[in-house]
């Protein structure tokens, strides 16, 4: 059964475990390729988790002159393609939320693939696999459609930013607010 | 070497995943190095160089399904790394104690025999008690038992103690004292979801342990509550239903308020409470001037916090309390201890599924290593020291007479007033850090460099191993086998992955070749292997509380770990404890105590005018002897800081990242400032994990609780100076 990548924000506790696991997967040549930022540190501590979307028609893919990023069958949008990257960084520029990193050593882009070793056989990837709080988890359709019901906060929109962020995405986010809506045991 | 010992149920549906099974790779189900949580894990080991070269989610293990904080995924990178120890060392010059400089390389039999002929010499000289051994529960539960042994047969000394003192010393007194057993947790961990209150009083759990959160979220998600107590508002208090922002070292009267409501709103069980517990009215009597009023006064949290949460835990069918350091590491953290577990027998939260009390251990194998006599007044399986039938029962497993076994010895921070004071002429430490971690660190210092003779066994130069004469290599948790106890009271099996690197060797083999050298070969010879060891363990703690004889490695295996207590081999372990509503005291019945509230041994006053509390973040373990050295952690978190509140900072005329002189009445340090509103204004906080110069513990008190000898690194007096100002005087 085909699994995405859900992200719950606001479970997010700044552990950076995501971070250390995504550097663990094979192909990754132990680097990673996501972020996690402190929201408002001088206040409280409040962290979230910047990953890849995997969009559906996405920016980093089209802006590519070499056509070196490449769209993988279930969906992930993967790192460039190394013979072809001309390390021109507009995938970085062209993503909305900056998700390419850049090695300028190598000068060559490199991002998320969703651990497409893994998940393309169904296993988690590695941040997933790891996140201590299941701020990153890896659900079905049918759980990500029963949290939404069960988030339903009855105003015509669920808690998280619907039906999607900037373009369609792979990726499914809840934004922070899953408090919201759940009605007390007693 | 036995790769196969551990068989991973999923190992077939994993043999078709390629970025799992690498070719030339086999992986090693086994558990984290760190923190009790004890996460499972698999070690990516190269089947050419057999050597480990990462780590691998172990999606079966049912405790954390694959979780791992930072440290556990990048803890595999300890076991090669380059700091490692791979020889004995020996430092002739004892002018340079204190300093990494000195040491040289020296073969197994150089160190063996310049360590027997001091222990000899110093011994004949001196008495059996000149010598003292300061272990740690960082070790297997093999390791651990033997260490007591080693100390009590082999040197044949009472001074014996161990790192436990500044970690779970309270709760284990705390939980004897009121339930007559410690059993860390009455509850197996994956109850905590199901159950309709979380009550975490003092527990940062977001950062100390990480892969219990999403079983702490997943309460809320149910619609249950989360009632956090904490002088900050840490990741886990910014999601609670109710967060209690207490001034540290008040715990005592806040829980002491708590119990005030829910006896007067009637929250209690009244028929759990005449039927399986003692001391009910005696407490009332003394709670009733606890009103949310004067519990605010002495707290500092609102009335009305008070209140919600009593409300919120009274009223909950079923409750789990769990506590941690916050409440442990005070003068009064037994008695803080004791006055939590009061809530949970007055509304009759224990002894069945989903409701229970448990402290959150700390370090990995804090339960274990707790109850199999590597404590000044412990022997295997909980039994005392003091007691003639334990000793008895335990000199015979050891085959010494009775007499022959040492008497009580003193706690770990005592150890030092006696090196002090002569008394002690040397220590053989293991796997603890006390220069680090200790508290007011200058004294342990001083002490540490008037020994005689200091023997140190660690696999890293760690800052206590610089005060060594003689430093012994030893292994990494990864390059040995053997059982730890979690954070639940589950039995778990450590797995080798690794031979050992260069010349180490894992604590209980150093042990039993040191005793063959001092003459008392007979009693250890026969431990050949650590399950060896582990045998003799279920044998010395048979009929005592903590009870592993019917755990067996094989068991173990078979069913994902055993709950002790254990008896029989036919006995599947005891995940829930008091289901029967037994309690272990003679008439079976737990004790609510009476506990008068008393205040921080320090508080603040003109001088020092601040609360300082210490702790963690989630990068760095304990002492950071081990975390220090790992890149991305040390990338993560590469220093040291002082959180203060906005308003706080802007008295003192201080700023974000600006560096403060931090002193209290032991010791000054120059930490960074982290401004950040998720503290008390009254309140600073700075994590201990740092040595020297930026050593939290320079400045906390060591004024111990008088029944745990705990230290209070939880509260003391403290003040900040802007560092142009003492210029400008």
């Amino acid at each position: 059964m085909k699994k995405r990548l859900y992200l719950e924000l606001e479970n997010c506790i700044g552990c950076r475990s995501c971070l250390a696991a995504c550097t663990q997967c094979g192909g990754h040549e132990e680097r990673n390729r996501n972020y996690v930022y402190d929201v408002n540190p001088l206040v409280d501590r409040q962290t979230m988790p910047l990953m890849c979307l995997h969009c559906v028609n996405p920016a980093c893919a089209r802006s590519c002159p070499a056509q070196a990023i490449q769209i993988h069958e279930t969906g992930a949008v993967l790192s460039a393609l190394v013979e072809k990257c001309i390390g021109c960084q507009n995938c970085t520029i062209a993503c909305p939320y900056g998700i390419p990193k850049f090695d300028t050593e190598q000068n060559l882009m490199y991002k998320c693939d969703l651990c497409i070793d893994r998940s393309k056989d169904g296993i988690p990837p590695m941040c997933a696999s790891v996140c201590p709080t299941n701020t990153l988890q890896w659900l079905t359709d049918e759980e990500i459609e029963q949290k939404q019901n069960k988030f339903n906060l009855d105003n015509g929109k669920w808690v998280t930013s619907m039906p999607y962020l900037e373009g369609e995405t792979n990726v499914k986010v809840n934004l922070p607010g899953i408090l919201q809506g759940i009605s007390k045991l007693y | 070497m036995h790769m196969d010992n551990y068989k991973n149920p999923r190992d077939n549906f994993f043999k078709e995943i390629e970025n799992i099974n690498h070719p030339d790779e086999t992986l090693v189900p086994t558990h984290c190095s760190y923190c009790a949580m004890q996460c499972g894990m698999n070690l990516r080991v190269n089947t050419k160089t057999n050597k480990i070269i990462g780590v691998e989610p172990r999606y079966d293990w049912p405790v954390t399904l694959g979780k791992m904080c930072p440290k556990g995924v990048t803890a595999y990178q300890q076991t090669n790394h380059p700091d490692r120890l791979l020889k004995p060392l020996i430092r002739d010059d004892a002018s340079l104690k204190g300093t990494k400089k000195g040491f040289r390389e020296a073969s197994w039999e150089e160190a063996y025999d310049l360590i027997v002929k001091k222990f000899k010499q110093l011994q004949a000289d001196y008495g059996k008690d000149s010598l003292s051994v300061y272990g740690g529960v960082s070790m297997t539960n093999e390791k651990c038992y033997l260490n007591g042994k080693f100390a009590r047969v082999a040197l044949q000394t009472k001074y014996l103690d161990y790192n436990g003192r500044f970690c779970m010393a309270s709760a284990a007194s705390g939980i004897n004292r009121s339930l007559g057993i410690d059993r860390g947790s009455t509850v197996p961990w994956t109850d905590i979801p199901e159950t309709d209150c979380l009550f975490l009083a003092g527990s940062n759990t977001a950062d100390c342990h990480p892969t219990m959160m999403f079983r702490v979220w997943a309460v809320q998600e149910r619609g249950g509550y989360l009632i956090v107590v904490d002088p900050r508002e840490t990741p886990v208090a910014r999601r609670a239903d109710v967060h209690l922002d207490l001034r540290p070292g008040t715990d005592l009267a806040l829980a002491n308020g708590i119990l005030h409501i829910l006896i007067k709103n009637g929250h209690t069980d009244d028929d759990f409470v005449k039927k399986h517990t003692n001391g009910f009215e005696e407490t009332k009597e003394l709670v009733k001037q606890f009103t949310p009023e004067y519990t605010s006064q002495i707290t500092g949290v609102a009335p009305e916090k008070i209140i919600k949460a009593a409300e919120l835990y009274g009223k909950a069918p079923n409750a789990i309390l769990l506590f941690a350091r916050g409440i442990e590491q005070q003068v009064k953290g037994v008695d803080n201890v004791s006055a939590y577990i009061n809530l949970a027998l007055v509304t009759g939260n224990i002894g069945r599924p989903k409701a229970g009390v448990g402290t959150i251990t700390g370090q990995g194998n804090g339960q274990g290593g707790r109850e199999h006599g590597q404590k000044a007044d412990a022997l295997p399986g909980y039994r005392k020291i003091t007691d003639p039938e334990h000793v008895k029962e335990v000199a015979k497993v050891w085959g010494i007479e009775p007499e022959e076994m040492p008497g009580e010895g003193v706690s770990a921070f005592e150890l030092f007033g006696l090196m002090e004071k002569k008394v002690i002429r040397s220590m053989y430490l293991l796997c603890s850090n006390p220069v680090v971690s200790a508290p007011d660190s200058n004294y342990v210092r001083k002490v540490l460099k008037q020994l005689d003779f200091m023997v140190v066994s660690d696999f890293f130069l760690s800052e206590s191993a610089e005060y060594g004469d003689v430093v012994l290599p030893t292994t990494t948790w990864s390059e040995d086998e053997g059982t730890t106890t979690n954070v639940e009271g589950r039995v778990i099996k450590i797995n080798r992955a690794q031979m050992p690197l260069g010349e180490s060797k894992p604590d209980w083999l150093i042990q039993v070749e040191l005793a063959e050298r001092l003459g008392r070969g007979k009693y250890f010879s026969h431990l050949k292997t650590s399950e060896d060891v582990f045998n003799e363990l279920r044998l010395a703690s048979k009929g005592g509380k903590a009870d592993y004889y019917g755990v067996t490695w094989e068991k173990i295996k078979k069913q994902d770990g055993v709950f002790w207590p254990c008896t029989k081999e036919e006995d599947p372990g005891t995940p829930h404890m008091f289901l029967d509503k037994k309690f272990y005291f003679p008439d079976g019945k737990a004790k609510i105590l009476a506990l008068p509230y008393v205040p921080a041994a320090e508080e603040p006053d003109e001088e020092f005018p601040l609360h300082l509390t210490t702790g963690r973040v989630v990068y760095h373990y304990l002492s950071g002897n081990q975390t220090r050295r790992i890149q991305f952690l040390k990338d993560m978190c590469p220093e040291p800081f002082v959180e203060v509140h906005p308003e706080t900072a802007k008295k003192y005329d201080i700023e974000h990242e600006e560096r403060v002189r931090l002193f209290t009445r032991r010791g000054e340090v120059i930490y960074k400032v982290k401004l950040t509103e998720a503290i008390r204004k009254d309140t600073l906080f700075v994590p201990y994990h740092w040595d020297f110069e930026q050593a939290a513990n320079i400045l906390t008190n060591p004024a111990l609780d008088p029944i745990s000898k705990m230290p209070e690194f939880k509260a003391c007096a403290a003040q900040i100076e802007k560092l142009e100002m003492k210029k400008v005087q």
